[in-house]
């Protein structure tokens, strides 16, 4: 059974990105252009890792972070924010939302599979 | 690309899917921009800006467009510093913004192969810091989330000797950013620029202004001593220098580097406080800053699989064993940018064409199936079907057709930059209205319209509105209105440009008709004056600008609206401005048409310009001296129009009287006279230039339903024609009831 992976940004070519890098390694991708549309994914169904852009419209992923750890079954799920901002104050709202973890945009696809594969 | 490459054969589709989004960013950035109210900007506007820039700097960061990502990581800054309010935008903001997209769009041209050359980004680098290290409103430091952080700045061992002015430039705007001091220049090869300087940025910040005057590996970026409200958030690993060796885009985001401390988020978290393996052992220390990582993720796997119940995990996989991968990859709330797809125009064309056939096909049919209904039994199934068809080949062919259909905003959407470089250019003060952008009409009508209309909001600004000052002389508010307006009717697009200028200057229209030998009478009403603006190299213009007035202008846009089947229309108000009204058809393909018979010859005329028809006796068509056949319709009397006439039926003569359609073109209403009206249908518009030579007075050709060709009116041409053949518009019956 491959893990699946859900992946968040409003910017299609990122998003396409990191979905082909993660399909690349044998993740099952599904794709949500913003926090609403990645909500409602989650609701329907728990992915057992979770990557979000940061600015995005309607909802962040900050808040999409805080959202999806209130949903039942979504405790154990890694949520990790991919972001250009890195701002200390930023994270910390990241991490305080219940993130498990941040990278920096532009990613390295190694170092991504790298870390994903730490959490599943 | 080169980090893309190693886990992605090809990043070519991705390059693809990120030069659309990003012309599409830009369209909407340009948009936003200039409707943007300086004085009281709404955040969500910036924010929307902020994010479409922050999405072009990503990706392009990503696909190896270094350039473009530098360019936008400045444009980041400046309206980071502007959503944060931390001083008012003025015009030389949007300036820079406007400036800084065109750039940006140069440069994906350029990596798309479009361009041969990347274009010279230095000088709306350079505009952009500038914006920048603009003085603040409020005291440096005060605002939520900004300190001031001092770094200490080595340029050097310098390879040559900066340009003096510029290393002067840089120095003074980093001065006015925050405070220079203690600088230790030795600006001579081999020497070296020593500096500290206190700001409100990121080191990456003073970066990027560093590197506008030397290489990005001669800079060495230090933090120093603080100041007093700073919350030192540094130090980078190891020691207080770092030095860089990447371009000066790829540090342009690699901010975390100097302010990550994985050390406070481990004291802080609420995972397990364990140092990262991941981070500190896998690669050099300053790479690990890119990855934060808040929970162990090898104590997350146990906490996983032992605490976790593992029923919702397992009951969550379930419907992806059902149904591999559908269910996945294709989310039933997939992103409304995942149904776009581009095709060739030429497929959707070749898809028109064949549509264009097959409802011809299916009249063919039902005009057979009609036939043969008037025979025994009815043929219900038959019949039935054919009405299946035709309602079915309608649909398909409005959706076929709605492919090529675009909104004008399309072609709207140039404006507003147009208007606001043109007006700064000529001081004049003008404010753009747009109304009906979302009106669609096909794709290549967008194409020809937009060269015609552009002429139009040109001549609106150069001509027709005055300078602030003229404005005020004359009794107006100094600042101008253009108007665009767009709307349906029928089968046609409306378009108006209006302007509340000084209107059309009748005396030097008629002073230039002399010029050229047009016979204009003297007692001519202005609305026959103003058409003359149409004809061939005349230009009212006092003196030729560089915007227009070069001797090619109304004449050309009315031949392109009339090469589009459209017309063109104009009212002026001395002193209040003027109006050109433009209609063009919606689609040149098909057409919803009336057909009519003339002595046995079947005619076909846009349902558009018919107002009525009625049938009428030859004792109601009323000959008046010098004016021609005259048809009275309630208080009108139209001009006659007899298609007989025009086009003499070959077999049999035409009924003496019978049956008048009113119609109405340009504004003008005439009576045409046929035998019979036949019916209503929707007709392919086969263009007779093609296929054989225009003709005066026929806009085309169809095929009907049985297989005969039949020809389509220029009702428009033949109202002309009427006119001037002495048949004199009347408008209004007061005078002749006299």
């Amino acid at each position: 059974m491959n893990k699946s992976i859900l992946v968040v940004d409003d910017t299609r070519s990122m998003r396409k990105m990191v979905a082909a890098v993660l399909q690349g390694a044998g993740y099952e991708v599904a794709e949500a252009g913003d926090g609403v549309e990645a909500l409602e994914l989650a609701r329907d169904r728990v992915f057992d890792l979770v990557v979000t852009d940061h600015n995005m419209p309607r909802m962040d992923g900050v808040t999409l972070v805080r959202e999806l750890r209130s949903l039942p079954n979504y405790d154990p799920v890694a949520l990790i924010v991919l972001s250009t901002e890195v701002s200390p104050e930023l994270k910390q709202k990241g991490r305080d939302a219940g993130a498990s973890g941040w990278m920096a945009k532009p990613f390295d696809p190694q170092r991504m599979l790298e870390i994903v594969g730490k959490f599943i | 690309m080169s980090q893309l490459s190693s886990a992605l054969g090809d990043a070519d589709a991705f390059r693809e899917i990120f030069f659309e989004e990003t012309q599409e960013h830009l369209a909407n950035v340009e948009s936003i921009l200039l409707r943007l109210d300086t004085d009281a900007p709404q955040p969500d506007d910036l924010n929307a800006i902020f994010r479409a820039v922050h999405s072009i700097k990503g990706s392009a960061g990503m696909l190896g467009c270094t350039d473009m990502a530098a360019l936008t990581h400045l444009q980041e800054n400046l309206l980071d510093l502007l959503r944060k309010g931390e001083r008012p935008i003025g015009r030389g903001d949007i300036d820079a913004m406007l400036k800084a997209g065109d750039t940006v769009r140069l440069q994906a041209l350029h990596h798309r192969g479009l361009l041969s050359a990347p274009p010279d980004s230095s000088q709306v680098e350079r505009m952009m810091l500038e914006r920048v290290s603009l003085p603040s409103a409020d005291v440096p430091g005060t605002q939520a989330g900004q300190v001031t952080r001092s770094f200490q700045v080595c340029l050097g061992p310098l390879l040559e000797a900066i340009d003096a002015a510029e290393l002067d430039m840089m120095l003074k705007g980093l001065g006015e950013m925050g405070a220079v001091d203690n600088a230790v220049i030795d600006n001579v090869p081999g020497g070296s620029v020593r500096f500290e300087v206190s700001l409100m940025g990121t080191a990456a910040d003073l970066e990027s202004v560093l590197s506008l005057v030397v290489a990005p590996e001669q800079i060495t970026i230090g933090t120093g001593a603080s100041a007093a409200n700073d919350v030192t958030l540094v130090p980078a690993p190891d020691s207080a220098l770092v030095s860089r060796s990447s371009s000066a885009a790829d540090v342009a985001y690699k901010d975390d580097e100097f302010f990550v401390d994985p050390e406070q988020f481990r004291r802080r978290g609420h995972a397990p406080a364990q140092p990262a393996p991941s981070s500190a052992g896998a690669k050099p220390a300053d790479t690990n800053a890119a990855v934060d990582l808040f929970v162990m993720p090898e104590e997350f796997k146990r906490q996983r699989a032992g605490v976790a119940p593992p029923e919702p995990v397992e009951a969550a996989e379930q419907p992806l064993a059902d149904s591999p991968r559908r269910a996945i990859e294709q989310p039933a709330h997939a992103p409304p940018d995942a149904t776009f797809i581009r095709v060739a125009t030429e497929k959707v064309d070749l898809l028109i064409n064949l549509v264009g056939e097959l409802v011809i096909t299916e009249a063919m049919l039902a005009r057979q199936g009609a036939l043969s209904e008037s025979g025994a039994d009815g043929n219900y199934v038959n019949n039935t079907g054919l009405a299946d068809l035709s309602r079915h080949t309608r649909n398909l062919q409005e959706a076929v057709l709605a492919i090529r259909m675009l909104p004008i905003s399309n072609v709207f959407s140039r404006f507003p930059r147009l208007v606001r470089e043109l007006s700064s250019r000529l001081g004049k003060r003008v404010e753009l209205q747009m109304s009906g952008e979302s009106t669609e009409l096909d794709r290549g009508l967008i194409e020809k319209i937009s060269d015609p209309l552009t002429h139009l909001v040109r001549n609106a600004v150069d001509h027709g509105l005055e300078t602030p000052e003229a404005r005020v002389a004359a009794g107006k508010p100094p600042v101008g209105v253009i108007n665009l307006r767009a709307s349906q009717r029928g089968g046609n697009i409306l378009i108006e440009v209006s302007d509340d200028g000084r209107g059309l200057d009748i005396a030097r229209i008629r002073a230039r008709a002399a010029e050229r030998g047009i016979a204009v009478a003297v007692d001519a009403p202005d609305e026959d004056v103003w058409p003359l603006i149409f004809d061939a190299g005349f230009s009212t213009a006092e003196q030729v600008t560089d915007l227009s007035g070069r001797g090619v202008g109304m004449d050309v846009v009315k031949r392109n609206i009339q090469s589009l089947g459209g017309t063109i229309d104009l009212r002026s108000t001395p002193g209040q401005g003027m109006r050109v009204t433009v209609s063009v058809p919606l689609t040149l393909a098909i057409m919803e048409a009336m057909t009519v018979s003339v002595g046995g010859e079947i005619y076909v005329l846009p349902l558009a310009c018919v107002v009525e028809s009625r049938s009428i006796d030859a004792g109601e068509i009323h000959t008046l001296p010098g004016q021609g056949d005259t048809l009275r319709v309630r208080d009108d009397y139209l001009p006659v129009l007899r298609l007989a006439k025009l086009f003499p039926p070959r077999t049999r003569p035409s009924q003496p009287a019978g049956i008048a359609v009113i119609v109405e073109t340009d504004g003008c209403d005439a009576a045409l006279l046929v035998d019979e009206l036949v019916g209503q249908q929707q007709v392919v518009v086969k263009s007779l230039e093609t296929n054989f030579r225009r003709v005066p007075g026929l806009a085309g050709a169809t095929v009907m339903g049985d297989g005969s060709v039949a020809l389509i009116l220029d009702v428009g041409h033949l109202v002309r024609l009427a006119g001037r053949e002495g048949a004199m518009l009347l408008q209004g019956s007061a005078g002749l009831e006299a």
